[in-house]
């Protein structure tokens, strides 16, 4: 009969993976099936009866699916789930862990701007932007959802490999009374404490204050 | 205290949560979430959440993991101090319940009571990080 | 019939710096193997869950006389321990603290602190003492003691920047950990101080 016989193998490990609360839902195509693997995917709001189809990840052959739009609010809870088709046989829902975009997002490290003078060097930090639905939208700075966020900033003197630690709650920090002509090294990292998050360290940027005239 | 029931929480969120098969219904956020509640109700509701979890909640969430077990103790007992802080809060007029709040938590005991009591307060546990992030957002 | 098993003796709590360890004195049984284990009970379960008891499995039938209870202390309420002997199948009695314990009254001992000079930057190292611990860092030019100041250090990654200094004066420098869980701080390390230009530390 036509009906779909669901003893395909089941998508595996199908999961959320966020950043700046761009969330896009994953899996590994079922164990053994080799090409031709299509999938559907769906979405559910916690504690709201009735699971939603995806259309865009209708019939995909890809592993992946965005949902941020879908869990843009992040006062909400969701799950979501994946099942597979292959000629004619289908697999089960396989279902993600109940995803809290707040506490399960992963965040950028800062932008670093870093500028200098003969014997100082100021730092510009810039938070990374909550990610939105289209470039027209007004932009939200991680900065607005994480209130407690502060930055961990870390300046290396170059020549003598000297390592300086810092933590600032505002975005900028000026470092007086450096040597002239010297290369510093800056790296910053993003901090919350309630919910618990930190970010990675950015990439060191540096910087020479300027020679004795 | 919360930064404390927070990491208490985070280790055993998906032992706990996993445990809950119920997607279709919410003990706090539905239908009404936690976040529309008014200013001056939140100090109320908090203190009544607080109540609810240690006079209802935790003394049904028994497991037979000995890790969750002493998780959700350490969350019960840290529990105790913030609600005993509330309660201060309350006895000094400063944490005034209206009829706004009272209709929110009639609106949870229901959810509550919707469910058998092993379900409820699994899932009631499992919600820790809705209460949480609402009481952190509110400050 | 088989002797009774001694229930465990001299029970007590060594707590330093928020780290909480039960002991007691060995039961001795004529060449035979004794093993211990240890229940503990906060305040919640005694008002709330029918005065229950909670096995620690790190220390469940253990030989040594002693148990880090750290991880299960983890609250500001009182809490109630016990031990029991285990020889063979048979079994002692509880042996219970007497009086309660809260982590409140845990010893808070000053943090290891060094103070750096480097060209005209003020800097200071500090000991890591785990995610509990804070340290509030005073200084202040020598002789200028009523003009402190304050830095609370959360992060103790390495070396943390405190302010730049000008040539000439001693800048002094001393540090105490603070407990928000319990609300409480430490002594005071010993004062430090230190001169720019490469001045090192210099004990007072």
């Amino acid at each position: 009969s036509g009906e779909l016989y669901c003893s395909l193998p089941n998508p595996r490990n199908v999961h959320f993976e966020s950043i700046n609360m761009k969330n896009v839902l994953h899996w590994s195509a079922p164990e053994g099936t080799g090409d031709g693997v299509l999938y559907k995917v769906k979405y559910s709001v916690y504690g709201v009866g009735k699971w939603i189809r995806k259309p865009e990840c209708r019939n995909i052959n890809r592993t992946w699916c965005d949902l941020s739009n879908e869990t843009f609010d992040y006062e909400e809870q969701y799950y979501a789930s994946v099942k597979a088709f292959l000629n004619g046989m289908c697999s089960d829902w396989m279902e993600t862990t109940r995803f809290n975009p707040l506490t399960d997002t992963k965040i950028d490290p800062p932008m670093v701007n870093v500028s200098s003078t003969e014997k100082s060097i100021s730092i510009l930090l810039t938070a990374p932007e909550k990610w939105k639905r289209s470039p027209e939208e007004e932009s939200v700075s991680l900065l607005q959802v994480y209130p407690g966020l502060q930055y961990n900033i870390s300046v290396l003197k170059k020549k003598t490999k000297k390592r300086w630690w810092f933590s600032v709650s505002n975005n900028t920090l000026v470092v007086p009374w450096l040597e002239p002509g010297t290369a510093y090294c800056v790296s910053a990292q993003i901090q919350v404490t309630t919910p618990l998050l930190h970010s990675g360290f950015s990439k060191e940027y540096c910087v020479a204050t300027l020679k004795d005239k | 205290s919360v930064t404390e029931i927070r990491s208490g929480f985070t280790a055993i969120k998906a032992n706990i949560q996993a445990r809950d098969p119920i997607r279709t219904l919410s003990i706090l956020s539905h239908p009404h979430s936690l976040h529309k509640v008014k200013l001056l109700d939140r100090c109320c509701i908090t203190h009544q959440l607080f109540n609810f979890y240690v006079d209802k909640v935790f003394k049904h969430c028994k497991t037979e993991d000995s890790f969750v077990n002493r998780k959700i103790s350490s969350i019960a007992n840290s529990f105790l101090i913030v609600k005993r802080k509330l309660g201060q809060c309350q006895e000094q007029n400063k944490c005034l319940c209206g009829q706004e709040s009272a209709e929110k938590y009639k609106q949870i005991l229901a959810n509550y009571e919707g469910l058998n009591v092993t379900s409820a307060a699994i899932k009631s546990l499992g919600e820790l990080d809705i209460l949480l992030d609402w009481v952190e957002k509110s400050g | 019939e088989d002797a009774l098993v001694a229930a465990p003796q001299n029970i007590s709590i060594l707590s330093t710096n928020m780290k909480h360890f039960l002991t007691w004195s060995p039961v001795t049984v004529q060449g035979e193997t004794v093993k211990y284990s240890v229940e503990f009970q906060g305040e919640y379960e005694r008002e709330y869950a029918n005065e229950s008891w909670i096995p620690i499995c790190e220390c469940s039938l253990i030989t040594a006389t002693v148990c880090n209870i750290t991880d299960d202390i983890s609250a500001t309420v009182a809490y109630n321990l016990r031990v029991r002997a285990d020889v063979g199948a048979r079994r002692s009695e509880w042996g219970t603290l007497k009086g309660f314990f809260n982590r409140i009254t845990t010893s808070l001992t000053p943090p290891l602190m060094k103070v750096i000079a480097d060209g005209y930057h003020l800097l200071v190292e500090l000991e890591d003492m785990g995610p509990a611990f804070q340290f509030c860092v005073l200084y202040w030019k020598k002789g200028q003691e009523s003009r402190m100041q304050q830095k609370v250090v959360e992060e103790v990654s390495s070396v943390v920047h405190l302010d730049t200094m000008e040539a000439g004066p001693d800048y002094c420098v001393k540090a105490q950990t603070y407990v928000e869980a319990i609300n409480r701080s430490s002594s005071f390390s010993q004062t430090q101080c230190v001169r720019a230009e490469g001045g090192t530390s210099m004990w007072l």
